[in-house]
């Protein structure tokens, strides 16, 4: 493992309906704010207010579709920093993002302009929208970013594998320094898709764990975190003293909505991190989890940590921040990295709003603990589990 | 670091299914591009398509239910299957974790969005049940892979729109150098379908008779569809079960132009760039590469900057080294196009015979390269790269290289 090449966690930007920007995410997360609204109908967790002018100015936004924007103001954030993170690749700096839908409805717009408007009159200006990877490419060619880019999917764990993706090269010397994060916006026809599947809580509460859970909000944002490479620990300033230091990824073969009732990827995934950390069970001082609120991917979850920790899990600090920003797709899991790398910092866990579980330690509260290593998870529908093992460094 | 050998390809192509028809149509110049079916093109002033026609990927299914399954992702599993056929690579399930999927696609299931527009145009929302949502999200392609070949370790789609295929075989080959996988299913897929299609022709992007890459009076790029899926393996886990190794898979590079959604850098920046990071990566000089499979889509821009990145590249020689386009005969598969050029390129490697790119009478002196013009060539490359370029400013290039025995 000596001199091999580590991946740091330094800047984050974000946009979200807890807040734009890190300290505002932080500090609604903290207080224990909640972003969903069932004012409108259904239960979500769309940003209500979200004007991309207020932090990227006027110029260039008609172009630009909701996941576009959203990442747009995210990486501003990054790159409008004094002090802007600077690639010594020749190449420029790259972003990799996760996202489950793109610019879905970029997408469905363009279809259905050519049904209703007719073929001859649809816009072609409107046709690069609909590729996946749009927002990534948008952003590009918004910030000039000529290194890396690429863009990952895989369900609600998009954000996650993207960290993974983004570790890899550093890990491999491919990238010295990379951003990576992931995007979603929620359009009309995910929130019919969310509505028609049934997933939205009835109640209108997203309750993770707890008994009388009933569904999720679906949400939107981006965030993007700036990692950088470094042969040993002490080579990275304080601003960057969270480690990637392990992940894994598997697959259970479930329908594409549906979770392994046994846990069976989960577990392994988990299982897969902490070997690449180098670490054992015992070292996890606590878990930002990607519990939504799902009857189903809750209880396998559960199990799949029950799996993992054994009798100790009951003491192992979580939190389940989607109680808070929704299921937010392609951006949960970097939300959730993200939040990972502020309580290793914080040595505190944000709240869980709602929170009532006999057998996890849950809290309405923030949760104080001791320990260097936290455990992430992207648990999605449809079988991508996804795990990530952050280490705090600390001098001395 | 793993050495990573490529042992299987699996192709669903417009000319040719299974590794041993698709290359044989190839190689003898075959077109698989006429007049499209798959809907009534007369209002997309076009009507050129590269569409599967005649196969059924449906007997590929066996361990789940394909009903309401989007098109890419039956192509997707019909190419796994004959892929993993190809490689006569028996999985043992206490390593499935350790085995993977990665896919590349332009557009997912976009069948699945004309269908929703359809329901909503008809005001009938009776087929929009539960189950059909959850086919849409574009990680069910390899998802439906993963099911269908019980592999349980990572399970992605790389969307990077054309350029997704040489990314997804990319990122499938670090999962297994850096020890984290054992077996990789890495390729791309894209369907045929009524969005992409509108929008090309919208851009006026398609020809109107045929797609001749680096003709002077080229016309344009067709759209197609097709799947594409390679076998990527340890090299020492290859070569003791005595596998059939077609090639190595060295490195990638994937790099941003920032300069236009649609159109190249016209100096070819990030496509230098991402050439340069592909060699740097698979420790290989400029000099060293003998063949390059190019994007070459057929469109004026794209051929032009690719010849221009490719001279920045080269030097003098890029006017001497083999430089092909396939999309000549299968028109642009999209997400596909770069999975099966590059299984076209480990034949290339395996067999030493380069593809041509057919339909070429006229050199432009705006792309003074070779490229292998009608007729399939005897040349006997031993290091190819693999460039394709997509929308959002996307460049991707491989490195493969001959697999050589080691000398007893």
């Amino acid at each position: 493992m000596s001199g091999r090449p580590r991946a740091f966690l330094a800047q984050s930007g974000v946009a979200s309906v807890l807040g734009i920007g890190v300290d505002e995410f932080e500090a609604s997360l903290y207080a224990g704010r909640s972003g969903v609204r069932t004012d409108a109908g259904p239960a979500t967790a769309g940003i209500a207010d979200f004007d991309p002018r207020e932090h990227l100015g006027k110029k260039g936004l008609r172009s630009l579709d909701r996941a576009a924007r959203l990442l747009c103001v995210a990486l501003n954030q990054i790159l409008s920093d004094p002090v802007p993170p600077k690639s010594d690749d020749s190449d420029g700096l790259g972003l990799v993002c996760g996202t489950m839908l793109g610019g879905l409805d970029s997408i469905v717009s363009f279809d259905w302009s050519g049904l209703s408007d007719g073929v001859k009159y649809v816009n072609p200006g409107a046709f690069p929208n609909t590729v996946i990877n749009s927002a990534v490419g948008q952003a590009a060619i918004r910030f000039g970013l000529t290194g890396v880019n690429s863009t990952l999917s895989a369900g609600a764990s998009s954000g996650l594998y993207a960290m993974h993706y983004a570790a890899e090269l550093i890990r491999m010397g491919g990238a010295r320094l990379i951003m990576a994060g992931g995007v979603d916006e929620l359009s009309d026809a995910a929130l019919d898709a969310y509505t028609r599947m049934g997933l939205i809580s009835p109640r209108g509460v997203v309750s993770p764990f707890a008994n009388d859970r009933d569904g999720t909000a679906p949400g939107e944002g981006a965030a993007v975190c700036v990692l950088l490479a470094a042969e040993d620990a002490s080579a990275v300033d304080d601003a960057a003293p969270v480690e990637l230091a392990g992940w894994a990824a598997t697959h259970d073969p479930c329908e594409p909505s549906g979770y392994d009732p046994q846990a069976r990827g989960a577990a392994e995934a988990i299982r897969r991190a902490l070997a690449d950390a180098g670490i054992a069970a015992e070292d996890v001082a606590c878990v930002v989890s990607s519990a939504s609120g799902s009857p189903t991917g809750d209880a396998m979850e559960e199990l799949a940590l029950a799996e993992v920790f054994g009798g100790r899990l009951g003491e192992i600090p979580i939190c389940c921040p989607k109680a808070a920003h929704g299921e937010a797709m392609g951006a949960s899991g970097a939300f959730a990295a993200l939040i990972g790398a502020l309580a290793l910092k914080r040595q505190e866990l944000p709240p869980t709003r709602g929170a009532s579980s006999t057998s996890l330690c849950l809290s309405d509260q923030p949760q104080s603990f001791e320990g260097k290593h936290a455990l992430v998870t992207a648990l999605s529908c449809g079988g991508e589990n996804g795990a990530l093992i952050q280490k705090i460094w600390t001098k001395n | 670091m793993e050495r990573v050998a490529i042992t299987g390809l699996g192709l669903v192509t417009s000319i040719g299914i299974g590794r041993a028809d698709f290359w044989s149509a190839l190689t003898a110049g075959r077109s698989g591009i006429s007049r499209v079916e798959s809907f009534d093109p007369s209002a997309y002033s076009a009507e050129l398509g590269g569409e599967v026609r005649g196969f059924d990927p449906d007997p590929y299914i066996r361990r789940q239910s394909g009903e309401q399954m989007g098109r890419a992702s039956r192509l997707a599993i019909a190419a796994a299957r004959l892929a993993l056929d190809d490689a006569r690579l028996v999985l043992s399930p206490e390593d499935a974790a350790e085995h993977g999927v990665v896919m590349g696609t332009t557009s997912g299931e976009p069948r699945l969005i004309e269908q929703y527009n359809d329901t909503r145009q008809a005001e009938d929302s009776s087929a929009l049940t539960p189950e059909f949502f959850p086919q849409y999200p574009c990680q069910v392609i390899p998802a439906r892979i993963a099911r269908e070949l019980e592999l349980r370790g990572p399970s992605l789609t790389i969307p990077t729109a054309c350029a997704a295929g040489a990314v997804a075989i990319g990122y499938g080959c670090d999962l297994l150098r850096s020890g984290r996988t054992k077996m990789m299913l890495c390729g791309g897929a894209d369907a045929f379908s009524r969005i992409t299609y509108m929008g090309f022709a919208r851009l006026g992007a398609i020809a109107p008779e045929r797609c001749r890459p680096f003709d002077r009076n080229r016309e344009g790029m067709i759209p197609g569809e097709g799947a594409a899926v390679l076998v990527l393996e340890r090299l020492s886990d290859a070569q003791a079960r005595g596998a059939k190794i077609y090639a190595e898979t060295l490195g990638y590079g994937v790099r941003g132009d920032a300069h236009h959604m649609t159109a190249g850098h016209p100096e070819g920046r990030g496509a230098v760039a991402a050439m340069r990071a592909a060699l740097r990566g698979s420790g290989v000089e400029p000099d060293e590469v003998d063949y390059v499979s190019a994007h070459g889509t057929g469109t004026r821009s794209n051929d032009r900057m690719e010849s221009v990145a490719l001279h920045e590249l080269l030097g003098e020689r890029a006017a001497r080294v083999p430089i092909s386009s396939i999309k000549s005969m299968l028109g642009h598969t999209m997400g596909a196009a770069s999975a099966i050029e590059a299984a076209a390129c480990c034949l290339a490697l395996d067999t030493g015979v380069i593809a041509p790119t057919i339909n070429f009478e006229e050199p432009d002196p705006e792309c003074p390269v070779d490229c292998v013009p009608n007729q399939a060539r005897q040349a006997g490359p031993k290091i190819v790269l693999n460039n394709a370029y997509a929308f959002g400013g996307v460049n991707a290039s491989l490195c493969l290289r001959r697999y050589e025995e080691p000398s007893a």
